[in-house]
């Protein structure tokens, strides 16, 4: 037990002494919340605007001072030919480019509407923005005639954001609610808001990342320096070792994961509605499959080189992209959603969003939980068998 | 029952044969030493003895174990050192003393005694980060931290690379009163005077047992490898009095401890200048300083007839340096290293080339011209070194303990390239732990706790000391040494 | 003497047994793979449905719903409570309740949407209001023509079938420039410190410039290397093409090469582990992505966090690899941001060579 103690002691010194990486592991989630939460939008907002006219009628006139008026849009140029709104919009100077159409608007003043079509040429290179840009744009020139509510058709589109904050929602030209089709309810999240959704995310990204990689380049480190040697010869058993590793950087993920929550919670006002506890056991079991995997890749790496390569590249990449963190699982092709089914934090973060935000049972996530026990069984039985009790 | 017996081991890694047919016993409380040239198979032995390597023939127990089937209890009877023993350098020197007494089931305190003669000379650094020591200092709390607890079995080997003559005799001291407690003790060592003090020694090569017996006989039978002839005291004496090191009042201090204490001393072209000092007097960080790679503190030092406080950059282009630790690329090949650092220098490709055959030739390495410097023997790798240090043809040669855990043959050889360079008028530097080196050198200096103690040819210096050799004027000033009871 | 430098380099590089694999399988793959994966398009939404009608217009409602390609009928079920259970154990994503007189016209359907992820939630509303609202439109013969009421037309500019990968692929090649011309050389001095190799470096006469430009150019060739092998796999699998002049794009690669390799000396020269390094470096990489406006706007972004984009490489490289491989646009279009590019790259390449150390 000494002996344990010691080791644990020891591993902690690492830790603690290394100031840089301490900085960074607690500075990271706390950088991360701060960015996810207040600076990487999808509002709609300041789209620069040019409008493409010779002659400027006063219904003209009218709409574009509408639209300039609001927050969404930014007239920054006007221009006499089309030709020329698209090399603005090429040379990246204008988002959107508003063509007036003069056909109706003497002959047909009762018509709905301004009196006036509108050709809207919008930068596609972005799809959901472009239709998000068109979508503001078209609603606000009808505003000018009708007062009528919107078809259910652009005021959905209006969500077509993927990170739609509250502000917004409040005073977008349209609102969900009542239309023709029915009443629609938005549970969980009435409010939309994006830190729902990415702050299970971030737990799942961070907690992986870390625990996978200081774990794997401290063992490789003892391999490359000589120590594990002296350690595998020593009476200590390699088990205990090994968990005596562990140990600091189960401690050290679980700190940052009490940051994340505690910001999450206070800073970013993200509910945590389901039982703690059940949160933090199955952050638990996450946090030890993610250190059977560290402790995987140092059984691979010889060189802490590739050791580090391997955790923050080649484990970096599918943690990002296939766990559903950043792009909807159920969009990809087939064969990338089975590759899908073996990525764990895609079951971590599923398992968070259920338990943090819908606040439901541990009966409902009993699917995520035993699918990630069993991955750490497997995990851990295989680095365990492949951890070398000899030199090669 | 024997406390270790090898029965026809072999160990290939895969052309390569590291071990051939290997067998021999070591009783209990016998001093066994594993002596041989670099690459003969001492740690692959040590490993397979440890449970670190299965052997792909034959068996091998300790202390009645065998090692492949049995490697739990086996693991548990023994203590084992191994050659690129590296301390966690973020611990300080306590703490890794610590960590490894409890990793054994033991505290300083209680395995206190048998560590003291050379734990004592670190204790007063204990608060230091293992990485901030000198490369001696390192090896020493690598010693303690090997020795603090007492198994039945220890294996160290070469475990006193870089260390002084004095600690050296200490640490063999200590290994004497374990050996009465009835530890048994395998050590693998280049000292003859290390060799000699074991009970009995197997002398490998290639892998095989040439033979084993006590140390007298073993030495005298295989007197060729072990005691080469002595070099012949360089006979072109320089007469220049051109002077190409100068040196005043030189310090350099790290807060308040001053590694340099003020040292004055001058170098004359083509001479082999001997600087020697015990682990932790300076004697690498008054080269960095000589070298441009460190700034000193006070003092003024002229290296080639630039200062060293502005024009290093100068002085780079006309020293060649060799440090302590091996420093060639291992990752590149024997030629591309050779022509990765000539051409550094600014020498054109086809004198590079022309050049690299003829040193190639000289070292008898033509075999091994596209050979990974990594997978060289150490011996070779250190010739090596010293080869592509003064490839561009320097003023002066730096070398810092370049023959360090280096075989007898091998230093001989060595020193042979040495004295060719100082013949074609390189002013060679280094600094060495063996005495029988020391004696090679034209005008030695010792440094003690930071300071220039002794100047002089080696006559002198035993002279005006009444001693009779080298490694005698070094154990008695080594010894006045006061730093250690700061 | 760069020459000696440069031929170490590289075959360091090559002697390596993971090194050169990595860097020829990494962008080969993620730009296999990648590119399917980055799609923001809301697809395969489970939808329950709780029928309390049962008539044969509600019927219809549900095959329509089936029929739908953005949506998955999981099935129906027998209370609203039960549906929201549904919701809860991953099986449901939206629940759909038909009120029993909806057939009569009287009452109005319940969409019940999980909205953890918002864009998720609401998308997947609002398209099952649309399929209901045609539902309601076609089996009552009114006529759709008056409702529409659309006063203008929409036409979309570059990427005319809306597709993300035109989007996603430039900001991969981003992605991939960073972590491999930036994580490589942040290991690279910082190993040579571990492995005591520079030592022998610093007591040579070699110039900090020629040390460090060695370190850097193999880089570049690997960024050619990956911007080459990113631009054919792109035309290969996905036929999206460069639209405006090639040389521009590598122009950019080059100069983005040069920043993130110039980034990462300098942090390996700062640090004195390779752990430390890789984590400083994750950090920055991390940062200089989210505000960069490759996946995000930075227009949208508050005033704060926008004024960091002036400073931000990634953001200018973004804009610009846009406007020449999606927008087609030359040289005069992309000019403020190659300059500042250029400006910023020759910056940190000047710091890494000052923060080089041969001598303390």
């Amino acid at each position: 037990m000494k002996t344990f103690l010691s080791f644990i002691l020891k591993e902690a010194r690492h830790i603690l002494r290394d100031r840089r990486t301490m900085l960074i592991l607690f500075g990271m989630p706390i950088v991360l919340m701060l960015l996810f939460g207040f600076a990487i939008t999808n509002d709609v907002r300041n789209v620069r605007t040019v409008v493409v006219t010779s002659r400027m009628s006063p219904q003209i006139q009218a709409s574009v001072e509408r639209l300039s008026a609001s927050e969404y849009f930014t007239i920054v140029a006007t221009v006499a030919t089309p030709q020329e709104a698209e090399r603005l919009i090429r040379d990246q100077k204008a988002d959107i480019a508003l063509i007036p159409q003069h056909t109706h608007s003497q002959s047909l003043p009762m018509r709905v509407g301004s009196g006036c079509q509108w050709q809207i040429m919008v930068d596609g290179s972005d799809p959901n923005m472009a239709q998000q840009w068109s979508t503001y744009a078209q609603a606000i020139l009808r505003d000018s005639g009708s007062s009528s509510a919107l078809p259910l058709k652009e005021g959905a589109a209006s969500f077509d954001g993927r990170i739609p904050s509250s502000t917004q929602m409040h005073s977008s030209p349209s609102l969900i609610g009542n239309s023709g089709g029915g009443s629609i309810k938005l549970l969980y999240n009435p409010q939309m808001r994006s830190a729902y959704n990415f702050v299970p995310a971030i737990m799942g990204m961070l907690l992986m990342l870390i625990c996978a990689m200081m774990t794997s380049i401290s063992i490789v480190r003892e391999k490359e320096r000589g120590t594990m040697e002296v350690l595998l010869v020593s009476p200590v058993r390699p088990l205990m070792v090994i968990v005596a590793k562990a140990i600091p950087y189960l401690v050290l993920a679980f700190a940052i994961l009490v940051v994340i929550l505690l910001m999450g919670h206070y800073v970013l006002d993200v509910p945590l509605a389901g039982s703690l506890v059940w949160i933090v056991i199955v952050s638990v079991i996450y946090i030890l499959l993610a250190l059977s995997l560290g402790l995987l890749i140092s059984n691979i790496a010889q060189t802490q080189l590739v050791a580090l390569l391997l955790s923050a590249m080649v484990l970096l990449m599918p943690v990002v992209m296939l766990s559903g963190m950043l792009f909807p699982i159920e969009s990809m092709p087939q064969v990338l959603q089975w590759i899908a089914a073996f990525i764990p934090p895609r079951y971590y973060i599923q398992a968070m969003r259920k338990l943090m935000i819908m606040g439901v049972g541990i009966h409902e996530v009993l699917n995520e939980v035993i699918i990630l026990s069993a991955m750490t069984a497997v995990l851990l039985t295989i680095a365990l068998a492949t951890f070398k009790v000899r030199l090669e | 029952m024997n406390a270790i017996e090898v029965n026809h081991v072999s160990k290939s890694y895969g052309k390569v044969q590291a071990l051939n047919d290997v067998s021999f016993t070591v009783s209990p409380g016998e001093v066994f030493g594993l002596i041989g040239p670099d690459g003969a198979g001492k740690t692959s032995m040590f490993r397979i003895l440890c449970s670190l390597l299965l052997p792909d023939e034959g068996t091998a127990s300790v202390d009645g174990f065998d090692v492949v089937r049995e490697m739990k209890q086996a693991r548990r009877r023994v203590g084992y050192m191994p050659g690129k023993f590296s301390l966690y350098q973020d611990l300080t020197v306590e703490e890794n003393l610590q960590f490894f007494a409890t990793l054994f089931g033991t505290t300083i305190e209680a395995g206190y005694d048998s560590i003291r003669a050379i734990y004592s000379q670190i204790e007063r650094f204990r608060h230091r980060r293992a990485g901030a020591l000198s490369g001696g200092m390192k090896q020493k709390l690598a010693l303690s931290c090997a020795l603090v607890h007492q198994p039945r079995v220890l294996f160290l080997d070469e475990p006193t690379t870089g260390v002084d003559p004095v600690s050296r005799k200490e640490l063999w001291e200590m290994l004497g009163t374990l050996r009465e407690r009835g530890i048994t003790i395998v050590a693998s060592t280049p000292y003859l005077d290390e060799v000699r003090r074991c009970d009995r020694v197997a002398f490998l090569q290639e892998g095989k047992v040439q033979g084993i017996d006590t140390p007298e006989l073993i030495l005298e039978r295989f007197a060729a490898v072990f005691n080469p002839p002595g070099l012949e005291p360089s006979a072109t004496q320089s007469q220049a009095t051109e002077k190409v090191i100068e040196v005043s009042h030189l310090v350099k201090a790290f807060g308040t401890f001053r590694a340099v204490d003020d040292i004055s001393f001058e170098v004359r072209r083509g001479e082999i200048f001997g600087f020697l000092g015990a682990n932790g007097a300076g004697k690498t960080t008054a080269m960095h300083m000589l070298t441009g790679l460190n700034q000193p503190t006070s003092g003024t030092g002229k290296v080639a007839g630039f200062d060293i406080r502005t024009e290093y950059e100068q002085i780079k282009h006309h020293i060649g340096y060799m440090s302590q630790r091996f420093s060639l690329y291992e990752d590149l090949t024997v030629a591309e290293n050779i022509r990765l650092f000539a051409g550094i220098y600014g020498m054109k490709d086809s004198d590079i080339k022309a050049k690299t055959d003829n040193v190639l030739r000289q070292l008898k390495f033509e075999g091994h011209k596209d050979a990974l410097v990594r997978s060289l023997p150490l011996g070779w790798k250190q010739k090596l070194a010293f080869s592509v240090s003064i490839f561009h043809d320097p003023a002066i040669v730096f070398l810092d303990e370049p023959t360090g855990g280096v075989d007898p043959a091998t230093r001989r050889q060595f020193w042979e390239l040495i004295s060719d360079a100082a013949a074609r008028g390189i002013t060679v530097f280094v600094t060495t732990h063996y005495m029988d080196e020391a004696e090679y050198c034209d005008r030695i200096s010792i440094m003690v706790d930071g300071q220039i103690r002794a100047i002089g040819t080696p006559d002198e210096l035993k002279h005006q000391f009444q001693q009779p050799d080298m490694d005698h004027v070094f154990t008695f000033l080594a010894r006045q040494a006061t730093r250690s009871s700061d | 003497m760069l020459k000696y430098l440069l031929q170490k380099e590289f075959l360091q590089i090559r002697r390596n047994a993971f090194l050169p694999r990595l860097i020829i399988l990494f962008p080969i793959v993620m730009m296999s793979v990648i590119p399917w994966v980055m799609n923001q398009e809301v697809k395969n939404i489970k939808v329950c449905v709780v029928d309390n009608d049962r008539s044969t217009v509600s019927q219809q409602l549900v095959h329509r719903i089936e029929a739908s390609n953005y949506f998955i009928f999981t099935g129906q079920q027998p209370t609203y409570s039960a549906a929201l259970h549904a919701i809860e154990t991953s099986k449901s994503d939206i629940a759909l309740v038909i009120p029993p007189n909806y057939s009569k016209g009287q009452a109005q359907v319940l969409i019940a949407a999980n909205a953890v992820n918002g864009t998720k939630g609401s998308i997947g509303a609002s398209y099952l209001a649309q399929i209901i609202q045609a539902d309601k439109l076609t089996s009552r013969q009114v006529d759709i023509s008056s409702d529409a009421g659309s006063n203008s037309s929409t036409h979309t500019l570059y990427n005319p079938h809306q597709d993300y990968k035109v989007f996603m692929i430039p900001a991969l090649f981003a992605i991939l420039m960073m972590l491999m011309c930036g994580f490589l050389p942040t290991l690279n001095i910082v190993g040579e410190k571990e492995a005591g190799t520079i030592e022998q470096i610093n007591v040579t006469p070699v110039p900090k410039w020629a040390f460090i430009l060695a370190k850097l150019i193999p880089y570049w060739l690997i960024a050619l290397f990956i911007i080459t092998a990113c631009l054919l796999l792109s035309w290969a699998i996905y036929g999206i093409t460069c639209q405006g002049p090639l040389a521009l794009v590598y122009l950019l690669a080059m100069l983005l090469a040069l920043f993130f390799s110039s980034l990462g000396l300098i942090i390996s020269n700062y640090s004195e582990t390779m752990q430390q390094a890789i984590f400083v470096m994750w950090f920055f990489v991390v940062c200089l992505m989210l505000l960069s406006g490759l996946f995000t706007p930075t227009r949208s972004m508050p005033g704060w966090a926008y004024l960091t984009t002036y400073v931000n490489p990634m953001h200018y490289f973004i804009d610009a690899i846009r406007t020449v491989f999606v927008r087609g646009g030359g040289f005069t279009s992309i000019a403020h941001q190659v300059l500042a590019l250029t400006l910023i790259g020759l910056t940190m390449a000047t710091w890494a060579v000052a923060s080089y150390r041969k001598n303390n």
